[in-house]
C-alpha cells in the first residue's frame, strides 16, 4: 500500500508539470518561497533579462560624452578551491538572480504603474552605480536598460529592450 | 560489503555533512559584509520595503543591523561546529532553523536558489528528529526526519529531470549548450565537445534519464549508493560549469537519509 502511494506521489508530481494551475503570489510567499521549492533548475530556454548600462562625463567643451552600452553580467575565473569557498562567484550569481527578479517584478507591474516604486528598481540603480564606478570611475550621468535576449547555440538570436531608465544625474555632478 | 546504515549512523552522518555545508555557507556569508553593508547592493535600508508589516519591518531593522547580522553569522558558525562535534539538540536545531529563515529573508527569499531550498529541507528534517521525540519517541522522530529529507531530495532530482524531459530544447540537446554558454565562467571554448550537437544530445539525455529514474534509488541500498555516487559527479560538474559549489554540499547532506530509507522494508518491497 505504502509503495503504491509512493508511486502515485511521483505520478501526481509529473502531472503537475503538464496541467498548469493558478500561481499564488504574495510578498510573504516570495520571502518564504524556500518552504515551497519547485525544484526546476535550468529548465526553460527563452528570453533572458540582461542588464546594460552606460555613463557620461562632460568634455572640455561641456558636451556630455557617453560610453557604449555595457553588459552588467557576472563573469568569474574558475578554480577548484572554489568548491570549498566561492564568495565572489556566489555574489555574482545572486546579482544575476536579482536582475531576473527585476524582470519578474516588471512583468507583474499593473498597467501605468511606475517601475521606480519597485525595490528591485532601486537595487538595479545601486548595482549600476557600483559597477560603473568600478569600471569607469567618477562620472556625471548614467543610464541603464533591461534588454531581453534570446540565445541559441550559435549566439544571440533575438533581443529587444524592455525598459530604459531615464538619465540619472549623479549626486554632486 | 554492506552499505546499510543504522538509524543512529544515518542521523549522525546527516548532522556532520549538514554542519560542513552550513559552515561553508556561513563563512561565505561572513565575507559578504561589504555587499550587505549600508553602501552595498544588498543594503537593508533598500530592501526593507519588501516587508509588508510595519511591526515586523521594525523588528527586522534591529536584527539586520550590520553588526547584529555579523554576530548572528558568527554564532551560526559556532552552532555548525557544535553540530559537527557533538550532534544536534532541540535548542541547537531551533536556533539554526530560525536563523536560517532570517537569512533567507535578508537575501529576499533565497541567496543561492536550490541550495537554500535543500538546506532548509535538511534543517527541517533534523529539527523534526529532535523536536518530535517527546511525543512519538526518539526512534520514530528520527525516522520521520530522515524520510522527510529523503522524499524531498528524491523529489528534487525527479522534478528536475521531468521538467527537462518536457522541454523540446532539452530533448534536442540545444538547451545544455545554451545554458553552458551563459554560465558565470564564460561561454564554452569553441572546440569544446558540448558544442557538438551529438555530445550535447547525449549529455542531455543522460542527465534527464538519470534524474527521472532517481526514485529507483529507494528500491535497494546498493542502488541508493550508486545513485548518490553519480549524484556527486553530477553536482561536481554543476559546480565546475556553473560555479554552484553550495549545491554539492547541500545535496550531499541528504545522501545518508536516502541510503538509510532505501534499506527500510518500504524500500525493499518497492
Amino acid at each position: 500500500m505504502t509503495e503504491a502511494l509512493l508511486v502515485l506521489y511521483f505520478v501526481v508530481l509529473f502531472a503537475t508539470l503538464i496541467f498548469k494551475s493558478r500561481v499564488v503570489q504574495g510578498p510573504w510567499l516570495f520571502l518564504l518561497r524556500a518552504f515551497f521549492p519547485n525544484w526546476k533548475f535550468f529548465h526553460a530556454v527563452g528570453y533572458v533579462p540582461h542588464l546594460r548600462a552606460r555613463c557620461a562625463r562632460h568634455d572640455e567643451c561641456g558636451q556630455l560624452v557617453w560610453t557604449d552600452w555595457m553588459l552588467i553580467y557576472p563573469r568569474r575565473r574558475r578554480h577548484w578551491a572554489h568548491l570549498f569557498h566561492n564568495t565572489d562567484t556566489n555574489l555574482g550569481l545572486a546579482q544575476q538572480n536579482l536582475v531576473d527578479h527585476f524582470w519578474s517584478d516588471l512583468n507583474d507591474l499593473p498597467d501605468g504603474a511606475d517601475a521606480r516604486q519597485l525595490v528591485t528598481y532601486t537595487m538595479m540603480e545601486r548595482l549600476v552605480a557600483l559597477e560603473l564606478e568600478a569600471r569607469h570611475g567618477t562620472h556625471s550621468h548614467r543610464q541603464f536598460e533591461l534588454r531581453m535576449v534570446l540565445d541559441d547555440v550559435g549566439g544571440e538570436k533575438d533581443a529587444y529592450t524592455m525598459l530604459q531608465s531615464p538619465v540619472i544625474v549623479c549626486p554632486g555632478a | 560489503m554492506s552499505w546499510s546504515l543504522t538509524l543512529p549512523q544515518a542521523l549522525r552522518l546527516t548532522e556532520c555533512l549538514f554542519a560542513w555545508s552550513l559552515a561553508i555557507q556561513t563563512i561565505e556569508f561572513l565575507r559578504m559584509r561589504t555587499a550587505t553593508g549600508d553602501q552595498g547592493l544588498w543594503a537593508w535600508p533598500l530592501q526593507r520595503r519588501d516587508i509588508p508589516l510595519t511591526r515586523v519591518r521594525r523588528l527586522l531593522d534591529g536584527l539586520f543591523m550590520p553588526q547584529v547580522h555579523q554576530l548572528h553569522l558568527a554564532l551560526r558558525l559556532l552552532a555548525a561546529i557544535a553540530l559537527f562535534l557533538q550532534g544536534g539538540s532541540l535548542a541547537l536545531m531551533a536556533f539554526l532553523f530560525l536563523g536560517n529563515v532570517l537569512i533567507l529573508i535578508r537575501w529576499r527569499g533565497a541567496f543561492n536558489g536550490g541550495s537554500d531550498f535543500l538546506t532548509l529541507v535538511v534543517l527541517t528534517g533534523l529539527l523534526m528528529a529532535h523536536a518530535l521525540d517527546r511525543w512519538f519517541g526518539a526512534e520514530l522522530a528520527i525516522q520521520a526526519g530522515l524520510w522527510y529529507i529523503c522524499i524531498q531530495a528524491v523529489t528534487s532530482y525527479f522534478m528536475s529531470g521531468a521538467v527537462k524531459a518536457l522541454q523540446p530544447e532539452w530533448r534536442s540537446g540545444r538547451a545544455m549548450t545554451i545554458f553552458l554558454n551563459s554560465a558565470i565562467y564564460g561561454p564554452l571554448p569553441l572546440r569544446h565537445p558540448l558544442r557538438r550537437p551529438a555530445w550535447a544530445l547525449l549529455g542531455s539525455w543522460t542527465f534527464i534519464i538519470w534524474e527521472c529514474v532517481f526514485p529507483l534509488a529507494l528500491v535497494d541500498v546498493t542502488y541508493a549508493v550508486a545513485f548518490c555516487a553519480v549524484a556527486m559527479v553530477f553536482h561536481f560538474l554543476v559546480f565546475w560549469f556553473f560555479g554552484l559549489n553550495r549545491f554539492m554540499w547541500a545535496w550531499m547532506a541528504s545522501f545518508p537519509a536516502i541510503i538509510w530509507c532505501a534499506g527500510q522494508p518500504l524500500g525493499a518491497g518497492l
